[in-house]
């Protein structure tokens, strides 16, 4: 799972039925509309969530030092680093559960 | 985008609930498979990268992630069957 998908690369396309006044496309068009909006609630909370746990660890290892000159970039840093271990764990806990279910553990 | 209204909610016919709970359900599969991502990165990280250096991962703190990862998982599987024992 790429880090990309939390941010709702992969949501629906959005086709909203605008020219057609039949109710099944109505229907469809609620549908979309429905499912993009659940995949956009779920891209927001996925992202708030990075963010608060990124502060949180980067606030923890820079700012334990204040004022000292070493801390500069820190936090830039701390961020690309975090992103990188995020996407390490997401190979390794995909990699887990796929392993898990072809030797029917799960 | 406009909201949609219960009445439209309401005027969903069998099929498109049926659609619409196929849809939340894996959504929702994939969002603690997400949620769990989250959380082991927030614990393997503060185990892991022990200090901040240049952004990027040594091949040491990578396979730290990796170990963590799976350390906890073996934990957890084995608190689930220990639970079950106590049964």
């Amino acid at each position: 799972m790429a880090l990309s998908s939390i941010f709702g690369g992969a949501s629906p396309s959005q086709q909203q039925s605008t020219t057609a006044t039949g109710s099944s496309s109505k229907v469809a068009g609620i549908k979309e509309q429905l499912k993009t909006q659940i995949g956009q609630e779920l891209a927001v909370a996925n992202a708030s969530e990075l963010v608060n746990k990124v502060t949180e660890n980067c606030f923890e290892k820079c700012l334990s030092n204040p004022y000292s000159s070493a801390e500069e970039g820190c936090v830039d840093q701390c961020l690309a680093e975090y992103m990188r271990s995020w996407n390490v764990v997401s190979k390794a806990y995909v990699a887990r559960i796929q392993q898990a279910s072809t030797s029917g553990e799960i | 985008m406009s909201s949609i209204s219960p009445n439209d909610l309401s005027n969903l016919d069998d099929n498109s609930k049926k659609e619409i709970m196929t849809f939340l359900e894996s959504e929702n599969s994939k969002q603690k498979v997400q949620m769990s991502i989250h959380q082991f990165t927030n614990i393997c990280f503060k185990q892991c990268a022990s200090n901040v250096s240049n952004g990027n991962l040594s091949s040491q703190e990578e396979t730290c992630l990796r170990n963590c990862v799976n350390r906890f998982l073996d934990t957890n599987i084995r608190i689930v069957k220990g639970l079950q024992g106590l049964q």
